[in-house]
C-alpha cells in the first residue's frame, strides 16, 4: 500500500512537471507568433503612414525624375504592407479589402510612371491621399486593443470574427471598401474581362438537364453506359451549368457543361494507368483525333508535357484572319499514356472566347533587339495579355544565348510597339 | 577543305551504319522530343552528358537544354539536324557512348548531385548527400517519382509550388473526390491570379486565418500521389471549382461571413464560392 502511495505521488508529481512544461512551451510559442504579430502590425500601420506621405509628396512636382522617384516609392510601400497586412490574422475580408486597395494603388503608380500620363494621376491622387489619412488613422484606432493582448493570443481571435457593426474594427472594413469602389472603378478592360470569365457572351439556347448528358455521352462514348449524378450550379454562380459526376467500372469523374448551348467546359476522370505503351507522336496525334471528336477544329498545338500517368497537351484558338494562336482561348487535354484515352479537357478559356481588335505586326530587326551573342530561334505570332487585361498582338521569340551553360528564354513582345511583356527562362 | 567536310561527314554516315545493332536496343523504340519524360530521357541526356553535349542536370525532362545537346550532336555527326532523338539519332548516341543505367538511377534515387561526363571516373562525378542534409534532399525531391524523375509543370510553376499546394491540398481534402482534390488546389491557383490575395503560393497558403490545415497542422502530413496529381491537373488548366475563391465545409464552418459569399457548386463535403 506504502509503495503503491509512493509510486503515485511520484507519478502525479512526473505529469505535473510535464505539464508545467507543456504549458510553458505553449506559452513561449503564443508569445513569439504574438510578437510577429505585432511586429507585422506596427510595420503596416507604420509604412501605411509612409505611403500616404508618398502619395502627397509625388503632387509636390512637376519634375519627371522626382515624380518618378515618389511613384516608386508608392510602388514599393504599397507592395510592403500588402505583404505585412497578409501576414496578420485580421479576417478575410478585411484582408481583402486592404489587398485589393494597395494592390491597386500601386499598379496605378506603375502603370503612371510607364505611361507617363501624370496629368491623370494628379487629377485623382489628392482624394486618395484623403482617404489614406482616414484610413491610416481610422486603422490606427481600430488596433489599439491588439497591443493591450497581454500574450493572448484570444484577443487577435475575437477581433478577427467579430461581425458586430460599428466596432472601429469593423467601421475600417466598411470605409474601405467604399474608398476602393470610388478611388479604384473597374477599368474598361476589367469590366470586359469580368464579363468574359463569367460567361456573358454566350447567348445560346438553354438546354435540359436531359439534353446536357445526351451530349456528354455523344462527346465521351466511353462513360456513355456510367452511372451519372447530375446537379445544377447554385443560383449564385456567375453562370448557370450543369455538374455531372460519373463513376463506371475503373473510372470516376465529372463533366462541367454550360446551361447555354451545352459548351463542355471540363471534363476529368480518374483511373488507374498501366505502363506506357505509346510513343510520343501516337499520343499527338490521338489528342489531334479527341478534338476533332469534341469539334475543336480550329486550334493548333502549343505544347505537350509527359508525366508519370498522363500527358497534358495544350491547344489554342488559330486567328481566322492571321492565324497567330490567342492563347488566352487554350483548350488543354490530358491522355493516358497507356491507351491514350481521353482522360481530361480543360475547355474554359475556348469556351470564353476573347473578342481580338485588329492590330499591326511591325517587324523587328533582331540582331539589334537582342545582346549579340543570343541567337533568335524561332519567331511566331500570337496574341496574349499585356497584364491590363487586352490582348495584344506579340512576336514570340524563343532565343538562345550560347556559352558554357547555354540558356534559353521565350521573350514575348508587343508586335506594333515593340515593349517586351514577358521572358520566361526554359530548362 | 571542302572535300575533307564532305568525306568526314561520309565517314560518320558510314560509321552509323555499321554500329552494332544491340547498342540500340539501350533506348526504347520510341521516338522522343521536347515534352517527353521519364526512362528513355534520362538515357539520352546520360549518353550526351558522356560525349559533352549535354552539360545540365540529368532529370529525365526532355525540355530546352536536352533539344540543344540533341541538336548539336546531330550536326557533329552529319544527322538531320531537328532535335528529335528518333531511331537514327538514338543508334549513332548508342554507338558512340557508354551508359551505365544502374549507377545513373541509383544517384537520382538517391538524390544525389551527379554528372555523367565520358573520360572520367564516376566517384569524382558525383556528390553525395550527408546524413544531415538527407532528410532535406529527400523533401526537396518530394515531387519526384520513384526513378527520382521530376514533375513536368508549367514554366511558371516550380517544383516548390507543387509541393506546398500538394501538402495543402493533402491536408484540406484528402478525403474528398479527385475533382474536389483538384479544386481545392484551383482555388489556391485562382487566389494568385486575384487582385484580394497576396501574389505568391506560400503567401497564399500561410495567410494566417486562411486554411484550416494550417491552423492544424495538417499541412506537414506527407502528402500521397493523388493529391500531387490533382495538383498538377489544377497547374495545367483544369479548375472543377468554376473560378471560386474560396470554399468550407458547411459542417464544421465557424465563420458567418463565408455564408456571405455568392456559392458556385458543391463537391463533396465542399461549398466552393467566388
Amino acid at each position: 500500500m506504502r509503495t503503491l502511495l509512493v509510486i503515485l505521488t511520484l507519478g502525479v508529481i512526473g505529469l505535473g512537471a510535464y505539464g508545467i512544461n507543456v504549458h510553458k512551451d505553449n506559452q513561449n510559442l503564443q508569445r513569439a507568433v504574438l510578437a510577429q504579430y505585432t511586429d507585422k502590425l506596427t510595420d503596416a500601420s507604420e509604412k501605411l503612414s509612409h505611403l500616404q506621405q508618398s502619395v502627397s509628396k509625388s503632387l509636390l512636382f512637376r519634375d519627371e525624375q522626382a515624380i518618378h522617384n515618389e511613384l516608386d516609392s508608392v510602388w514599393r510601400l504599397s507592395s510592403e504592407v500588402r505583404s505585412s497586412l497578409s501576414n496578420i490574422p485580421i479576417g478575410q475580408e478585411m484582408s481583402s479589402e486592404w489587398l485589393n486597395y494597395l494592390g491597386r494603388l500601386g499598379d496605378e503608380a506603375k502603370n503612371t510612371a510607364k505611361s507617363g500620363d501624370y496629368q491623370a494621376w494628379r487629377e485623382k491622387m489628392p482624394q486618395v491621399s484623403n482617404n489614406l489619412q482616414s484610413l491610416s488613422d481610422e486603422w490606427t484606432a481600430a488596433t489599439v486593443d491588439f497591443y493591450k493582448h497581454n500574450g493572448n493570443m484570444d484577443v487577435w481571435l475575437q477581433q478577427a470574427d467579430d461581425t458586430k457593426s460599428n466596432t472601429t474594427f469593423t467601421n475600417v472594413q466598411k470605409t474601405l471598401k467604399g474608398y476602393g469602389e470610388k478611388d479604384f472603378p473597374l477599368t474598361l478592360s476589367e469590366s470586359d474581362w469580368q464579363k468574359k470569365i463569367e460567361l456573358k457572351a454566350l447567348q445560346d439556347a438553354v438546354i435540359t438537364e436531359k439534353e446536357a448528358l445526351e451530349r456528354v455521352k455523344t462527346l465521351f462514348p466511353v462513360i456513355q453506359d456510367a452511372t451519372f449524378t447530375v446537379a445544377k450550379s447554385s443560383d449564385t454562380a456567375p453562370y448557370p451549368f450543369y455538374h455531372i459526376q460519373f463513376h463506371q467500372g475503373i473510372r470516376l469523374g465529372y463533366v462541367d457543361i454550360t446551361e447555354k448551348g451545352g459548351h463542355i467546359l471540363s471534363y476529368l476522370v480518374e483511373r488507374p494507368v498501366d505502363e506506357a505503351k505509346l510513343s510520343q507522336d501516337e499520343i499527338l496525334a490521338m489528342a489531334q483525333e479527341h478534338l476533332k471528336k469534341l469539334d475543336m477544329k480550329d486550334v493548333a498545338f502549343v505544347e505537350s508535357r509527359e508525366n508519370h500517368q498522363a500527358w497534358h497537351v495544350t491547344f489554342a484558338r488559330k486567328h481566322p484572319k492571321d492565324n497567330a494562336l490567342i492563347y488566352a482561348d487554350g483548350v488543354q487535354l490530358k491522355l493516358a499514356k497507356d491507351t491514350g484515352e481521353l482522360l481530361g479537357v480543360n475547355a474554359m478559356e475556348y469556351v470564353q472566347e476573347e473578342t481580338i481588335k485588329p492590330q499591326v505586326a511591325k517587324p523587328i530587326d533582331w540582331p539589334t533587339f537582342f545582346d549579340q551573342d543570343v541567337r533568335v530561334e524561332e519567331v511566331k505570332e500570337i496574341y496574349t495579355d499585356n497584364g491590363q487585361f487586352e490582348q495584344r498582338l506579340c512576336y514570340e521569340v524563343i532565343a538562345f544565348r550560347d556559352g558554357d551553360r547555354p540558356e534559353t528564354f521565350r521573350v514575348v513582345i508587343d508586335a506594333e510597339h515593340h515593349n517586351v511583356l514577358k521572358v520566361e527562362y526554359l530548362t | 577543305m571542302r572535300l575533307f567536310s564532305k568525306n568526314l561527314v561520309l565517314l560518320m554516315a558510314l560509321t552509323l551504319c555499321i554500329l552494332p545493332q544491340n547498342d540500340v536496343a539501350a533506348f526504347s523504340e520510341q521516338q522522343i522530343t521536347r515534352g517527353a519524360y521519364g526512362d528513355d530521357v534520362i538515357e539520352l541526356q546520360a549518353r550526351l552528358q558522356y560525349l559533352g553535349f549535354y552539360k545540365s542536370k540529368i532529370d529525365g525532362q526532355f525540355g530546352y537544354n536536352t533539344y540543344w545537346a540533341v541538336r548539336n550532336f546531330q550536326e557533329k555527326y552529319g544527322l538531320p539536324i531537328d532535335g528529335v532523338a528518333g531511331a537514327k539519332t538514338k543508334k549513332a548516341l548508342a554507338g558512340y557512348s557508354d551508359y551505365d543505367e544502374a549507377w545513373v538511377k541509383a544517384q537520382l534515387k538517391a538524390g544525389h548531385q551527379f554528372t555523367y561526363f565520358g573520360g572520367v571516373p564516376l566517384e569524382q562525378q558525383v556528390k553525395k548527400n550527408t546524413a544531415s542534409n538527407n532528410k532535406q534532399a529527400k523533401k526537396d525531391s518530394g515531387s519526384s517519382n520513384q526513378n527520382g524523375t521530376k514533375t513536368q509543370l508549367p514554366p511558371k510553376y516550380s517544383e516548390r509550388d507543387l509541393q506546398l499546394i500538394a501538402n495543402a491540398v493533402y491536408g484540406e481534402s484528402r478525403g474528398e473526390p479527385y475533382e474536389g482534390q483538384v479544386a481545392v488546389a484551383a482555388v489556391i491557383l485562382n487566389r494568385l491570379e486575384s487582385p484580394d490575395f497576396p501574389n505568391t503560393i506560400s503567401g497564399i497558403i500561410f495567410q494566417p486565418l486562411a486554411f484550416t490545415a494550417v491552423a492544424d497542422g495538417q499541412i506537414w502530413l506527407e502528402p500521397n500521389q493523388r493529391a500531387k496529381e490533382a495538383v498538377i491537373d489544377a497547374m495545367n488548366g483544369w479548375d472543377p471549382s468554376e473560378n471560386a475563391l474560396y470554399y468550407f465545409n458547411p459542417k464544421t464552418a465557424t465563420s458567418k461571413w463565408i455564408w456571405s459569399r455568392p456559392q458556385i457548386k458543391q463537391i463533396g463535403e465542399h461549398i466552393f464560392c467566388s
